[in-house]
């Protein structure tokens, strides 16, 4: 029981950071979400048996060893994505801001002089983040 | 010939011709028009076999049998008929392009004629298809030959190219439809054999849908109302395109398409009420707006819509007279529309005018132009003793018997007298507007001003002229020979009737109905004209207050506007906009698993100890104040203390190896994350209540599934089998203790070396970013008031800690390089050996006085690779003993005594304790600013223009 | 010939990734990363081709990687539908790569082996039958593509490479946690063995739980939206390899588990039949409501995903194949739509239907590659598209959905109402004065590595527009001067930067003429999804 309260609550609170704004809170959501969910994987394996799996152990009380080598995996796995996200965050412009305030202007992606872009009628759809 | 080999042969003279074009320029039309002609011959020769009703020449050669779709070919009365009009008034097109087209470069015409003869070619394939996918395919290849022939006529052409395509486009994919259901209603794609399926008598909704459907296309193509628009659209086309889109190809298309399911629909409520109300309206519609018009071109154009509502009408009355009927006016209209719009062109070329405002007096100047419009136009007023005449008489004959209340027949014929009549009064007005003085109306318009038309105009070479006069003077012999014309015209009424017609024509049938009719038209015409000045003070006013165009166009913008709006859904780089979305799945499947409510095993409740709430709660004190603060420090501390808290789970259920690696892992995380901080506001953004009130909801929502989810799936079994293998077979199979080591080195090797993969991309991806981006710059606190004081001497502060690292690091590597041997055997192994290592590393790189000063400044990059590649090297010595990261075991007698179990997967962990120390001296010395400061000579020079000079 | 080939699978992923890690320590010479690229690129497509040919008759390869008892290791697995997808995704990136090469974005460091990189990751998610192995090469796939996305990316702003990250990271955590349910109530994540298993209401929902995180991968309505707004961001030759690779390998999985685990479970089938139509029709509106052809055409991309999900959702062997052809037709046609964009961005500098006019005149290869992908796209004969959306639609009337048929056959107008927009603004048009001014910022920018967003010099650009208007003559056999601002003179596209577009519009016209080769070879795939008791036996050699 405390173990799946345990889940939600990092679930919960990952999903909540997630959700706001800036990479730093959204980086540290997914780093609860992924604690949620080696839990998980940890509880599929059947938490019954709390020994750690080594030869020699009583087998009938060792542990479920491949939950424990995926969530190993998916630990190494998410600590790289981790440090990426946190390059993104501090490369660019401005800060860490995922929302950002004005429209990015139109034309980003073709971004012609602007001097050009007088005379041509100028769409307005592609980037009002609205 | 056969009809592969005809249908090749047209292919041919595509490619012919293009190349001609080449070396003879305009003259290659000479070229096209003999091919074409000869194939004319070829086919005329082969039409006796196929005069009895009910035989066809029938050829197939597979093409995706998968779908059961062939080259299936069949040539019977009906496809003769329009073969024969397809190429033969391609022929004379051919021939008349020859001189219409301008020999001013040698180049500019291979695409003309290339979009030409392709349509030749389509249209061939469409007449001769008997296979419904393969007559959709030559139905399409014919829109798209009409729309590339348009839009290559200059820029005016792109706006009525794209709408003609569209239009008929959009029919074409309700013949799609149709072909589909019909497919998979009677089974089999032979067009022959599926109009002979009983379903057409035993289901009349889909007898009914299928008229809509096919009716669609038809109109689309041959330009009925609603879907009329495009054809005078379509007039910046040069003229021999127009010639031959009206009088053979494209329209004709639509009427052959009608005749083709005309067995099958003839007698269906829905195709004839279609047909017929669409095809009147049309007429007179058509009729009247030529009476409007100016542009000799124009006119003809909404001639030709009228004319074919004509046809339309008629196969929509479906009796076997009146499909003969439409079979025989296909044949009268090919031959003097097409001359028609030759003599347009030819006025055009040598009076450089078509507009009736502009032309005068050329009667006395191009004599053998004026008597082929004569001729021609006669015979599309249905003049005795044209062909025209004969094909409105019986036109008229139909009419007037549909079959059905009489009312009924009185109505129709009324129409088609009406329409009849206006044809008849603008006939006069091409003749009379395009050669005598007659101007249409006394309105001057202001385009009139810049064209004036030239003081000399010369007859047309006889070269130019004869293509023109050739069709007009056919309808002038076929309406006395018509009984030449039986046999074909029968046979192709019989098969569109589906029944056997013999046609009996007659230039004079006595005095009948009809004749009266036609004579009233005359009349009617002939007063028209005569008063013509009066009616076009009529005329000139607006009949509608809109365009078809107009209604096309608000179509499209309205699709545009509306694609505007569903884009905006998502239109921006929001990231809560985008996270929160998949959240709306989940939310749905967790409905959707509560009302399959599914039965659950029992769980295997062990009645967990205290110290698992005691987690809980521990959990809870890092993680609430985490979500809660506004610093970002604070945050990451409280989710690192998180971390540790997780570490402690794993710890406590027996995951030794995990828990190590969640600490160790934990600690890098906080360190990297330290070092980003100082380039970042110290608070969060700001986000408005209501949105925190709702991720909250969303949040809570989530955290409640998890642990329902928790509770409902797991548990409720003993361990699994493959679990319980490795506890047993572990050690026999790789002589590791440590289960975990060993399945992530020797069982699983394969993740493990995906995984080791992930770590080194992720520290080539931030120093290749970190060359193409600078680092934001630092937010150094406001040291000021520490001005002088110690706090500052950073060498000094640090000088305890670097005392620790110098004697702890090299200590910690070892202990870290011990870690990685044993891994095998106790918990340790690659990963927390490289951990211990790396936070040997941070711990070094902490105690440097300043940022520049950073010890480790090793070959991080060659690190990296050198862990994927020892990985795969490794993996590939697998094979020695027959597959891929097989360990190979080999045990190593010691000096000592004993001996070291030795396996390959060592050597494995080894790659995986490279990659995982180099990406913490990478992350050390990137996000620390080392190389930001000091450059990294290492990288090799950035190529010129991508990489950013920083 | 089996027996030799099926230890032989594991190579799909480890020469590239040995190839991969070398190139990391980039060496000077750019040449030799280009050739080894290439090289390993080529390589990967010739042995798929191989085992394509192997498997046309259905027959199954599997091999237990480093051979330890079924059930234990981890299973790769060749059959007739990875196979097929495995050669054409390298065939893409390939393609891809060489445009890459042409555009000069090849020579910064370690793209190369990014590529390389996330061609074995691919390779490993096609051939692994485990869910778990699986979450690991959809990582090596996504790693080497956010540096892709970032270091190609010449916007200053890092919103969509941010996006990106954290979408995907969403998804897989998801997926993870999918695994995770069922190794909770299965005790296995081999799919062999999963095979059927949803029956079981409780896995169903677990696997279901897996192919929620698939679809925000595939950009299924409605989390479709990320997509448009990241392959805007970055370049376009890039966002040209992702829609072949990422989308795709996501979508097969989406077939994988529908038709092992859930083996056409038909309210499923249905759930997924909604969507993917929503999808279709979302996509295609959304499409033509853009005013730039790169969101244009992602969202063309997004409808297709929809297109191709019918086919799963049918489940009839028809409709499987057709889908899968689908999938074969979209990957080349979107392919080489998108590198038609880059090239048209790339060199004209702005890939905006308003700024760039008159290309039919001044590009004719360019016109040919994007005639033959817009009409294939719209499904008009005779090109791959019109085989595979004529199959489709015959599946769904087939099997009894006929609303579904018509569907398809109206979006069809829809997509070809957004091609004809590009056609009308791009193609027919005529030029603005200022298109020179953009091309030669594009270039200026390029030549100095600027970001959109620096500033660039005025008087450079001036004077490089000067340049090229002075020295580019007007294209053969075009008059000068129909209201051209230049005489038709100024910047025009090298051919090496369309070279890629035409060979593979060229391959959308040979499956269409030759249709009965993609048809039949989609058929065989199915034959598999449809009955998968050869998988499960080839993997658990019962």
């Amino acid at each position: 029981m405390s173990l799946a309260l345990s889940i939600g609550v990092l679930t919960a609170a990952g999903v909540y950071l997630v959700l706001q704004r800036g990479m730093i809170r959204i980086i540290l959501g997914f780093v609860l979400l992924t604690h949620a969910v080696n839990l998980l994987i940890i509880a599929a394996g059947g938490v019954s048996r709390r020994e750690a799996p080594f030869f020699g152990g009583d087998t009938s009380v060792a542990a479920d060893a491949l939950p424990q080598a995926f969530v190993l995996t998916a630990i190494v796995i998410a600590f790289a994505i981790t440090v990426v996200m946190a390059t993104f965050a501090v490369v660019g412009r401005g800060d860490d801001d995922t929302e950002p305030d004005h429209p990015e202007p139109d034309d980003s992606a073709s971004s012609g002089p602007s001097a050009a872009a007088g005379g041509v009628e100028s769409p307005t759809n592609s980037g009002d983040a609205s | 010939m056969s009809l592969i080999v005809l249908l090749s042969a047209t292919l041919a003279i595509v490619v012919i011709t293009m190349i001609a074009t080449h070396v003879m320029g305009r003259a290659a039309g000479w070229l096209a028009a003999a091919g074409l002609a000869s194939l004319t011959v070829v086919v005329a020769a082969r039409v006796p076999e196929v005069l009895e009703p009910g035989t066809a020449i029938v050829e197939s050669v597979p093409w995706m049998p998968t779908l059961d779709i062939a080259l299936r070919l069949r040539l019977d009365g009906l496809s003769a008929l329009f073969l024969i009009i397809v190429l033969g008034i391609g022929a004379i097109v051919m021939a008349y392009s020859a001189r219409y087209l301008s020999d001013r470069s040698v180049h500019a015409h291979t695409g003309y004629f290339a979009w030409m003869l392709l349509f030749a070619f389509s249209m061939t394939g469409l007449v001769l298809a008997d296979d419904l996918v393969l007559l959709f395919v030559f139905w399409e290849l014919t829109t798209l030959c009409s729309f590339f022939l348009i839009n290559r006529s200059g820029r005016r052409a792109s706006a009525p190219a794209v709408r003609t395509l569209l239009v008929t486009a959009m029919g074409g994919l309700a013949l799609l439809f149709a072909v589909v259901l019909i497919i998979t209603r009677t089974g089999t794609t032979i067009v022959s054999e599926a109009l002979l399926d009983p379903v057409w008598q035993n289901d009349a909704g889909f007898a009914a849908g299928i008229a809509v459907l096919v009716a669609l296309a038809a109109m689309t193509k041959s330009a009925q109302f609603p879907f009329h628009m495009w054809l005078p659209d379509a007039m910046v086309a040069p003229t021999p395109v127009s010639a031959y889109l009206h009088a053979a190809a494209m329209v004709k298309a639509g009427i052959y398409l009608l005749l083709l399911f005309s067995p099958a629909l003839a007698m269906t409520i829905v195709w004839q009420s279609i047909l017929v109300s669409s095809g009147l309206i049309t007429a007179v519609m058509g009729a009247v707006f030529a009476l409007r018009r100016f542009d000799l071109k124009e006119i003809m154009a909404y001639s030709t819509i009228s004319q074919l509502g004509l046809i339309v009408a008629l196969i929509g009355v479906g009796t076997p007279s009146a499909l003969t009927t439409a079979a025989l006016y296909t044949l009268a209209h090919a031959l003097f529309k097409a001359s028609l719009f030759m003599v347009v062109g030819i006025v055009d070329q040598q009076a450089g005018t078509r507009d009736i405002r502009l032309l005068r007096g050329l009667r006395g100047r191009m004599p053998v132009t004026f008597t082929t419009t004569i001729l021609a136009g006669l015979s599309m007023a249905g003049v005795f003793p044209l062909l025209g005449f004969i094909s409105k008489e019986y036109l008229l004959g139909a009419f007037s018997e549909p079959g059905g209340p009489v009312w009924l027949g009185v109505l129709l014929a009324g129409t088609a007298v009406v329409a009849s009549t206006a044809t008849f009064a603008y006939t006069g007005r091409i003749v009379l507007g395009g050669f005598t003085r007659y101007r249409g109306t006394e309105r001057a318009s202001d385009d009139l001003d810049t064209h004036r038309m030239p003081d000399v105009v010369r007859e047309a070479a006889p070269a130019f002229w004869a293509p023109a006069l050739l069709p007009a003077a056919l309808g002038l012999l076929l309406g006395p020979a018509i009984v030449w014309l039986h046999p074909l015209v029968g046979a192709a009424g019989s098969a569109a009737a589906g029944e056997p017609y013999s046609a009996t024509f007659a230039l004079f049938g006595g005095i009948t109905l009809e004749l009266a009719l036609s004579a009233t038209i005359i009349t009617l015409g002939l007063v028209v004209i005569s008063q013509r000045r009066r009616l076009d003070r009529v005329f000139e006013r607006r009949i509608l207050p809109f365009t078809a165009i107009d209604i096309v166009e608000r179509v499209r913008s309205g699709a545009i506007s509306l694609g505007t709006r569903v884009g905006s859904m998502s239109r921006t780089d929001a990231q809560g906009a985008h996270l929160s979305a998949p959240w709306i799945l989940l939310g749905a499947l967790t409905v959707a698993a509560l009302f399959l409510a599914p039965s659950l095993g029992r769980v295997i409740e062990p009645g967990e100890p205290w110290t698992d709430a005691l987690l809980l709660v521990l959990l809870l004190v890092t993680v609430v104040p985490a979500v809660l603060t506004h610093t970002r420090l604070t945050a990451l501390i409280l989710v690192g203390g998180a971390g540790f808290v997780v570490a402690l789970w794993f710890f406590a259920l027996g995951a030794i190896d995990v828990g190590l690696t969640q600490l160790l892992v934990e600690l890098l995380t906080v360190v990297a994350l330290v070092l980003i901080l100082r380039r970042l506001p110290a608070v969060f953004h700001r986000v408005a209540k209501s949105r925190q009130a709702a991720t909250a909801a969303i949040a809570i929502g989530a955290g409640a599934v998890a642990t329902l989810a928790t509770l409902v799936f797991t548990g409720r079994r003993d361990i699994s089998d493959v679990g319980q293998y490795f506890l047993e077979e572990a050690y026999v199979d790789t002589g590791g203790t440590n289960i975990v080591n060993t399945i992530l080195v020797d069982y699983r090797a394969l993740d493990t070396l995906g995984e080791l993969t992930v770590i080194a991309v992720a520290g080539i991806v931030i120093m290749g970013v970190l060359r193409n981006r600078p680092l934001l710059a630092e937010r150094t606190p406001d040291l000021s008031r520490w001005e002088g004081s110690s706090l500052l001497r950073a060498a000094d502060n640090t000088l305890p800690i670097r005392m620790v690292a110098r004697w702890a690091a090299p200590v910690i590597i070892l202990l870290s390089l011990y870690l990685l041997l044993r891994g095998h055997y106790e918990p340790g192994g690659g990963f927390i050996s490289a951990l211990v290592g790396g936070t040997g590393f941070a711990l070094a790189y902490l105690g440097a006085s300043t940022d520049g000063r950073a010890p480790v400044r090793w070959a991080y990059r060659g690190l990296l690779s050198a862990g994927v590649v020892v990985g795969v090297l490794s993996g590939l010595g697998g094979y020695l003993v027959g597959s891929f990261l097989r360990p190979v075991r080999v045990d190593i007698p010691l000096p000592w005594g004993g001996e070291y179990g030795f396996t390959s997967a060592l050597i494995f962990d080894l790659g995986v304790y490279f990659a995982v120390v180099a990406i913490i001296i990478a992350l050390l010395n990137e996000l620390g600013g080392v190389r930001e400061r000091y450059g990294d000579t290492r990288e090799p020079a950035p190529s010129p223009g991508r990489e950013r000079v920083s | 010939m089996t027996g030799v080939l099926e230890p032989l699978l594991p190579l799909f992923v480890g020469a590239p990734l040995l190839i991969g890690g070398l190139l990391f320590v980039a060496p000077r010479h750019h040449l030799l990363r280009h050739v080894l690229g290439m090289g390993t690129l080529v390589a990967l497509a010739s042995g798929a081709l191989a085992l394509v040919v192997v498997t046309a008759d259905g027959t199954v390869l599997a091999h237990q990687v480093a051979i330890w008892p079924e059930g234990v290791s981890i299973p790769f697995v060749a059959d007739a539908f990875s196979s097929l997808l495995l050669l054409v995704t390298a065939v893409l990136s390939a393609v891809c790569f060489q445009y890459l090469i042409a555009s000069g974005e090849a020579r910064s460091p370690s793209i190369a082996s990014f590529v390389i990189v996330l061609a074995g990751g691919v390779g490993g998610a096609l051939l692994t039958a485990d869910l778990f192995n699986l979450f690991v090469f959809i990582e090596v796939m996504l790693l080497p593509s956010y540096g892709l996305l970032v270091i190609l990316s010449r916007r200053g702003g890092m919103g969509g490479s941010r996006l990106y990250v954290t979408v995907n990271l969403l998804a897989s955590t998801l997926f993870l946690a999918g695994v995770g349910l069922i190794y909770a109530v299965e005790g296995t994540v081999n799919l062999a063995e999963l095979a059927g298993a949803a029956d079981d209401p409780v896995t169903a929902i677990a696997a279901a739980v897996c192919l929620a995180a698939i679809a925000v991968k595939a950009a299924v309505f409605p989390v479709h939206g990320w997509l448009a707004r990241t392959y805007a961001a970055t370049s376009p030759a890039v966002a040209a390899l992702f829609s072949g690779l990422h989308t795709k390998v996501a979508v097969y999985i989406f077939y994988r588990i529908s038709a092992v685990i859930f083996e056409g479970e038909a309210t499923w089938m249905l759930a997924i039949l909604i969507l993917a139509s929503v999808t279709l029709i979302v996509g295609a509106f959304a499409a033509v409501g853009e005013r730039e052809i790169r969101p244009l055409l992602v969202f063309q991309m997004i409808s297709g995903i929809g297109f191709i999900l019918v086919g799963v959702a049918l489940f009839t062997p028809l409709g499987i194949a057709a889908g899968i052809a689908y999938m074969v037709h979209h990957m080349i046609v979107m392919g080489s739509l998108l590198l038609v964009a880059s090239a048209i961005e790339q060199t004209y500098g702005s890939g905006r239907l308003d700024r760039v006019a008159g290309l039919r005149t001044r590009e004719p290869l360019l016109t040919a590659a994007f005639v033959v992908g817009a009409l294939s796209l719209a499904g008009l004969p005779p090109f791959s598209g019109f085989v595979a959306k004529y199959a489709l639609v015959l599946a769904s009337a087939d099997a009894g959905q006929v609303l579904v048929a018509g569907v398809l056959v109206v979006i069809s107008l829809v997509a070809l109402m957004s091609m004809m927009k590009v056609w009308a603004d791009m193609f027919n048009g005529k030029r603005h004065a200022d298109v020179e001014l953009l091309a030669a910022e594009a270039r200026v920018r390029t030549r100095a590595g600027l970001l959109d967003d620096d500033p660039v010099d005025g008087d450079d650009v001036a004077a490089e527009a000067e340049w090229a208007i002075e020295r580019h003559d007007p294209p053969r056999g075009v008059q000068p001067a129909d209201e051209d601002p230049h005489d038709h003179r100024g910047t025009r596209i090298p051919v090496r930067l369309i070279v890629p577009a035409l060979v593979l519009a060229g391959l959308s016209v040979a499956l269409g003429l030759g249709g009965e080769l993609l048809l039949s070879l989609a058929e065989q795939a199915s034959v598999g999804l449809v009955d998968t008791s050869d998988y499960v036996r080839a993997v658990m050699g019962e």
